[in-house]
């Protein structure tokens, strides 16, 4: 029996999604195989990882173990991301714009303050709100003019809110995060809903990521769905690029907070497993899981896999 | 296709409200208006019952002054059944029995003592099977102990439980292939489900079309009987024959894959919603938008 019998045949290639604008770029998606299948067909890139920056000082419940990474630079989001970028290589920055959920946020200052730091840094950046539907559609829509341009990676949109923030990210020529909770047919519903009027090269699909241990299974089993829908039945709707933002969930843990060494391989095997079940890009909190994990993307591009 | 009708059920405010005041004449008119729209069976759901177990004699008795239709009684609670079952002047249908211990202990026997038909569905301790397979495994074990107490296939109407498209996709379309199966397993065994479950979660005015065409898709695996709206009036004439057109493209649907994009609206819709019922497609609310 021929090798080729074993081989999926694929009906669909996920969208290219770049990110950025020219000069500073980062393309994510593009494979026709399920995840790592490079020997069924075309996976032009392996998944990218961004570091996450708080556009304001990281909370006392941060682990010290995690915090010591960025000493002084946590209270500068631009220092805090060169830093991420520079020393640490992240493939690019993840602004999590904290600041706007402690009350009554200053949509038009806090969209001046993204602009600088994104014009002051040398990769492109993603820039996820807070996941309050009527927080988000003030700030985000704000953020997208000010940052008319730059293509953005810009959400999380949901069902609730996609319309008012699609339409700004469309006339200023962002990418969208399109969450959904943990649901592959809301999934669908939600990108059915965007394409109407919002390109689908636009669009990364965000199932949400649970951390090892609170759920992490679900979240695995959606992206699997979403990758085997698109690339095996060609699904038009679900050929999304998807993106695990799971840095935040995996250091809520106890486990992670507990210790170092913990806190590492908590983040890290989350992120593994995200990109083991389809996603595309993840976005993590410490420089030393990215880097383990990268490490593990570096062995399989070459073929060698060491422990 | 057997229809039973499921329209005096106790989550509806109206049925609820009648039951508790014993006020015969709502039940009595929703008995009646789905033996004329053309319910073969009617249903009454009394829920528990726990405190009035006896509501379900009152309600065979109420329901009987009206309809000559055979009943299905539908509680978890064998006294309830029991108190039913007493007064039924039809052939009842005991809806329903399962493969969970208390079922088989209490439930089960009564369709001995009566011998009256029995749904037993796929449910077990262990939960809802999930897949064909398990769903068959299930069903055996249980047909099998029924046997044992004097049950025949023949007065067993066999649930398989329909899950909402919208929960679990994959298990809605296991179903064919366990309606497949259903002849070996259980041979004379009848068959029926709760047909609106599948589309439970879905916007409502789409409800309708998805539940009339899996009807069609399960009727041609051999699905016996559902529990269905008995006021889906489109539903009623497709299972009298009198929309063969709509039947037959549903049925080429099925066989082979038409391109909706040539086909006017109607014809579409049919073809989108066969596409998602078979798996072809992932389900979202807005199937038939693209």
């Amino acid at each position: 029996m021929p090798l080729k019998d074993f081989l999926e045949a694929s009906k669909g290639a996920i969208k290219e999604v770049t990110i950025g604008k020219e000069g500073k770029s980062a393309t994510i998606g593009g494979e026709a195989v399920l995840p790592f299948h490079n020997f069924e067909g075309n996976l032009p890139r392996l998944p990218v990882m961004a570091l996450e920056v708080w556009d304001t000082t990281p909370p006392e419940t941060w682990p010290d173990h995690l915090r010591s990474h960025f000493g002084d630079v946590v209270n500068s989001p631009v220092l805090w991301a060169k830093k991420c970028l520079e020393v640490y290589k992240a493939d690019l920055i993840c602004l999590y714009l904290a600041s706007a959920a402690e009350g009554e946020p200053d949509a038009p200052a806090l969209a001046a303050k993204v602009k600088e730091i994104g014009d002051a840094l040398p990769a492109p950046m993603i820039v996820y709100g807070t996941g309050e539907k009527d927080v988000d559609t003030l700030v985000l829509r704000e953020v997208a003019r000010a940052c008319a341009g730059d293509g953005l990676l810009l959400g999380p949109v949901l069902k609730e809110n996609h319309k008012e923030i699609a339409e700004a990210a469309q006339e200023y020529g962002h990418a969208l995060i399109a969450q959904t909770p943990i649901d592959i047919n809301l999934a669908k519903e939600l990108n059915i809903k965007l394409s109407k009027f919002f390109p689908k090269e636009r669009i990364v699909i965000d199932p949400l990521s649970s951390a090892l241990g609170y759920g992490m299974d679900y979240s695995f089993s959606v992206m699997e769905r979403i990758k085997q829908v698109a690339v095996l039945f060609g699904d038009d709707m679900m050929k999304m690029p998807i993106i695990a933002n799971l840095g935040r969930e995996c250091w809520r843990a106890r486990e992670a907070k507990e210790n170092d060494q913990q806190g590492i391989l908590w983040e890290a095997i989350t992120a593994m497993t995200m990109f083991l079940a389809g996603a595309n890009l993840a976005v993590v909190g410490s420089p030393d899981s990215m880097k383990l994990v990268k490490k593990l993307l570096g062995q399989f591009s070459t073929g060698q896999i060491e422990v | 296709m057997i229809l039973i009708g499921e329209n005096i059920h106790i989550l509806s405010n109206e049925v609820s409200e009648a039951i508790k005041q014993r006020n015969p004449l709502p039940l009595q008119d929703l008995a009646k208006k789905q033996a004329e729209a053309g319910a073969d069976y009617i249903d009454l759901n009394v829920g528990p019952a726990r405190k009035d177990p006896d509501v379900m004699r009152w309600l065979v008795e109420t329901v009987q002054e009206v309809v000559d239709s055979p009943l299905s009684l539908d509680t978890l609670n064998p006294v309830a059944m029991e108190a039913g079952l007493a007064v039924c002047k039809k052939r009842p249908l005991i809806n329903s029995a399962s493969g969970r211990e208390d079922s088989k202990r209490d439930m089960l026997p009564l369709a001995a003592k009566y011998n009256c038909d029995v749904i037993i569905s796929v449910l077990t301790d262990k939960g809802i099977p999930s897949d064909a397979a398990s769903r068959a495994e299930a069903i055996m074990e249980t047909i099998a102990y029924a046997n044992e107490i004097g049950i025949d296939n023949e007065n067993i109407w066999v649930d398989p439980i329909m899950m909402p498209i919208g929960v679990d996709q994959p298990q809605v379309v296991e179903l064919m292939e366990f309606m497949d199966m259903l002849p070996d397993i259980a041979p004379g065994a009848k068959s029926t489900l709760g047909l609106s479950n599948m589309s439970n979660g879905a916007p409502h005015h789409l409800r309708g079309i998805l539940n009339r065409i899996e009807l069609v898709i399960l009727q041609r695996h051999g699905l016996y009987s559902a529990i269905v709206d008995s006021f889906d009036s489109e539903m009623v004439a497709l299972m009298r024959g009198e929309k063969q057109a709509d039947v037959d493209l549903i049925y080429r649907a099925m066989d082979e894959e038409i391109n909706p994009a040539d086909l006017p609206p109607h014809e579409a819709a049919l073809v989108k919603t066969v596409n998602v019922l078979m798996g072809r497609v992932l389900y979202s609310h807005s199937w038939l938008e693209i």
